[in-house]
């Protein structure tokens, strides 16, 4: 019986027959007044005002409209960068996700026996995803400098622990009837995780990896704000000078290639899976 | 009291679900329902509240031709005809008594009905159902973690709390293990007896069929093949109904398919 | 030998090919890739500079980590909080109507494809834009960092309800249908509670994810901790960055911890 059960009796319904049944109160009220509390709270603090809103939105789509007809002439120059974007996803996708396996194999209750190991391995996992990415690829403009460079050490490292994350979740749900099969024929344990686990997981690291790709094409496109290459530099400089139309056919042609990439992508997984 | 007189049902792709039925069901009546996977059981059973309309013939339960029925008042006869599926069809992911409770709905306030807001007489109303099928201790809790037996019986309490006169169960112990199999149909034959409900039930065992209900009907390829009292179901009885898919003991050769389609 | 296993062994599948087809594909994304790759090159040691932050992130500025005025970590955490959750309020209700639109069971084919070509169109452009677009509405602050956060929730939100409404038990459906039930009695006790739980697990999760992403919010002036970070290490002043870096950490890993909790009872019960 927890606190809350000890300060809100429960109620109890006695039938005409005699017969009781309990009834635990409900936590439904406590939820609610936190909801409102906290919206309360952060509309003070955030100084959320819908006057405000409802008066000043239309400067939203004022600029939405400037965006058309977007500047076509300036397509030219998108290419480029647009590629970029892509390649630095691409490349700190796949490096990311290949270093994340040995350690995804060491954060596995079922393959690695050392709990301290496990543990360590799970705790660097979930600090490194604390990390924003956009602070991972300033520091890494600090140390590398300016350029795709720093992106893709940025998409690479937030990669790492994605994917590790949901490798080592996959390893340990797996059958390990087949590991235990393989052994029991005189396998070295090396061998009966590569014939036994690795076919069961690979479809749906894969998969994982490839869903990772789609995001990091979208996430790319912020990092140049920061000057770590791609797309968002040339978006940020655009906005500040107020070339909307320029801005418009960039984020259609960003568009265009994310809808390629996820297409590509979705058409791969659902053979995969 | 439920007449079927000369009813028949052509489904839109030219198949004939029901042929010429001609059905009388007195009130307080327990009636079984048996017959292979796409006889026409589950389109018998459920003509009856108009889950599936009639083509030819007519249909009257109290007197009240079926198929003249349509949105308020349909819904309102329906409101004293219990239904019960083979896959219970909770809301899991609310409590067993919540689920009760709905069937208090369709005659409630908007109000109330909007916020979910329950008097203290439909709650001890829901108990009391819930209490009469024997799981009144578990009233509180979700009804997903629930084994399929008991949420079978919280189908059946959701239908009492309306206050049905007839009971439609289609294939209710098909998804149940032997066991509480039997459970469900002695809260079926309890109810039956003590509340005076007529049920009638979709089945495919034929032990519990004969071993339950004081009536059968035997349906083969939408026509009605036997209708008599349980006793007189013989072997011969069943060849027919069973297109002669029965072995020496009785037992029906057709287990491979407890899922009518249709 | 006997002819029939050799016959079935000249029909073994021929997958050499396939596989070599994907390997060079793979191998050329990658070169292709890595022609990408490039740098200004760095004007002070890049391996110094690293060893900085990482001792600024061990050796935060603790006066600054405990400063309970509005100058400090704490409030910087809290206006993140606030942010972040109005902003996936915002986000949860705009993405309600997207959802039901774009939901292939319930719309025609048409409306339902062009709803989620607006949806992925919402979701393409990066949330720098829309921060740098609000701005321009409400004035810097964390009102349009919240709208921004709210927008930026849109595209993953209305993905996942529209998969909760795909998977509605329909079976439900047709038992209140047979006790007579009408058209929205259906709609409040039969879809509305299979769908509370999974819209209230998804809005949980996405403040958890909003939580992390407020920083790019801070970079456009939009509130939060990311403008006090951003200038921090602009500045080199690698304490105070480790400071606001430690205070987010935590408050990151306790939100996780907490909201894991509460989606796992919202969908075990």
């Amino acid at each position: 019986m927890s606190v809350y059960d000890k300060i809100f009796k429960p109620k109890v319904y006695t039938l005409p027959n005699g017969n009781s049944v309990e009834k635990k109160a409900s936590r439904a009220p406590v939820y609610f007044i936190f909801i409102i509390l906290m919206s309360a709270l952060s509309v003070k603090i955030t100084g959320f005002d819908m006057k405000v809103l409802t008066q000043r939105i239309g400067q939203f789509f004022v600029i939405v409209g400037e965006m058309f007809p977007p500047n076509a002439d300036f397509m030219g120059k998108v290419w480029g960068p647009l590629f970029d974007t892509i390649k630095m996803s691409l490349l700190g996708s796949v490096v990311g996700a290949l270093l994340s396996v040995p350690f995804a194999m060491l954060a596995s209750t079922n393959v690695c026996p050392n709990k301290v190991i496990v543990s360590i391995v799970r705790v660097m996992f979930s600090l490194i995803r604390t990390l924003p990415t956009l602070v991972t690829a300033l520091v890494a403009t600090l140390v590398f400098g300016l350029g795709t460079l720093a992106g893709t050490f940025a998409i690479a490292v937030f990669s790492f622990a994605y994917i590790g994350k949901l490798t080592y979740e996959e390893i340990e749900t797996v059958d390990m009837g087949a590991f235990e099969a393989m052994e029991a024929m005189g396998a070295t344990k090396a061998r009966a995780f590569i014939s036994a686990i690795v076919p069961q997981v690979l479809p749906f690291f894969l998969s994982n990896c490839l869903f990772n790709f789609e995001g990091n094409v979208r996430y790319a496109a912020v990092l140049g704000y920061v000057g770590a290459g791609g797309i968002g530099l040339i978006l940020n400089e655009k906005i500040s000078w107020r070339e909307y139309s320029s801005v418009g056919m960039m984020l259609i042609a960003l568009f265009v290639a994310v809808f390629v990439i996820e297409s590509i992508s979705r058409m791969l997984r659902k053979k995969l899976v | 009291m439920i007449k079927f007189e000369d009813v028949g049902k052509k489904y839109p792709n030219g198949f004939e679900g029901l042929k010429h039925i001609d059905l009388t069901i007195e009130q307080g009546e327990f009636v079984a329902i048996i017959g292979l996977s796409g006889a026409g059981k589950s389109t018998l059973i459920r003509t009856i509240n108009r889950m599936h309309d009639v083509t030819s013939g007519k249909l009257t339960v109290d007197g009240v031709d079926v198929m003249s029925l349509s949105g308020k008042q349909l819904r309102r006869f329906r409101r004293k005809i219990g239904m019960i599926f083979q896959s219970f069809n909770l809301i899991t992911r609310t409590t067993v008594i919540n689920n009760v409770l709905t069937s208090f709905v369709p005659d409630m306030p908007w109000f109330r009905a909007l916020f979910g807001i329950y008097t203290r007489e439909e709650k001890m109303k829901a108990l009391e159902c819930l209490d009469k099928v024997g799981i009144l201790r578990k009233a509180f809790v979700r009804a997903d973690q629930l084994s399929g037996g008991q949420q079978q019986r919280v189908a059946l309490a959701r239908t009492l709390a309306q206050n049905p006169q007839i009971i439609l169960a289609d294939e209710p112990v098909a998804a149940l293990d032997p066991v509480t199999a039997k459970q469900v149909m002695d809260d079926f034959k309890r109810i039956n007896e003590e509340m005076n409900i007529s049920i009638l039930i979709n089945i495919h065992h034929v032990d519990l069929a004969l071993k339950y209900a004081t009536r059968v009907v035997g349906i083969r390829e939408g026509k009605i093949v036997y209708d008599g009292p349980a006793e007189n179901v013989d072997k011969d009885v069943l060849a027919t109904i069973y297109n002669g898919k029965v072995d020496d003991e009785g037992n029906v050769l057709d287990a491979n398919d407890h899922n009518e389609m249709r | 030998m006997n002819n029939r296993i050799l016959e079935a062994y000249e029909k073994r599948p021929k997958d050499w090919m396939y596989n070599l087809a994907i390997g060079i594909i793979f191998v050329g994304l990658m070169v292709w890739s890595g022609s990408a790759v490039e740098t200004a090159g760095t004007t002070q040691d890049g391996g110094q500079i690293a060893l900085n932050v990482l001792l600024g992130i061990f050796q935060p500025d603790l006066s600054f980590l405990f400063d309970f005025t509005t100058q400090g970590v704490p409030y910087l955490m809290l206006e993140t909080i606030c942010i972040a959750f109005l902003g996936t309020i915002v986000g949860a209700i705009l993405s309600i109507p997207l959802a039901f639109i774009s939901a292939s069971n319930l719309t025609p084919k048409p409306i339902a494809f062009a709803g989620r070509m607006i949806i992925m169109a919402v979701r393409t452009v990066p949330a720098f834009v829309y921060g740098l677009m609000f701005i321009r509405v409400t004035g810097p602050g964390a009102f349009a960092g919240l709208l921004t956060m709210g927008v930026c929730s849109v595209g993953m939100i209305s993905k996942m309800y529209i998969e909760a409404i795909e998977d509605i038990d329909t079976h439900v459906i047709e038992a209140l249908d047979a006790s007579g039930f009408n058209m929205w009695q259906k709609i409040r006790f039969g879809i509305l509670p299979q769908l509370l739980p999974n819209f209230a697990s998804t809005a949980i999760y996405r403040f958890d994810i909003n939580m992390r992403d407020a920083t790019i919010l801070g970079m456009v002036g939009a509130g939060g901790f990311g403008a006090p970070l951003i200038f921090a290490m602009n500045a080199y002043r690698w304490n105070e960055a480790g400071a606001i870096l430690a205070g987010l950490i935590i408050l990151i890993l306790i939100i996780e911890y907490i909201s894991t909790r509460i989606r796992l009872k919202l969908t075990r019960g």
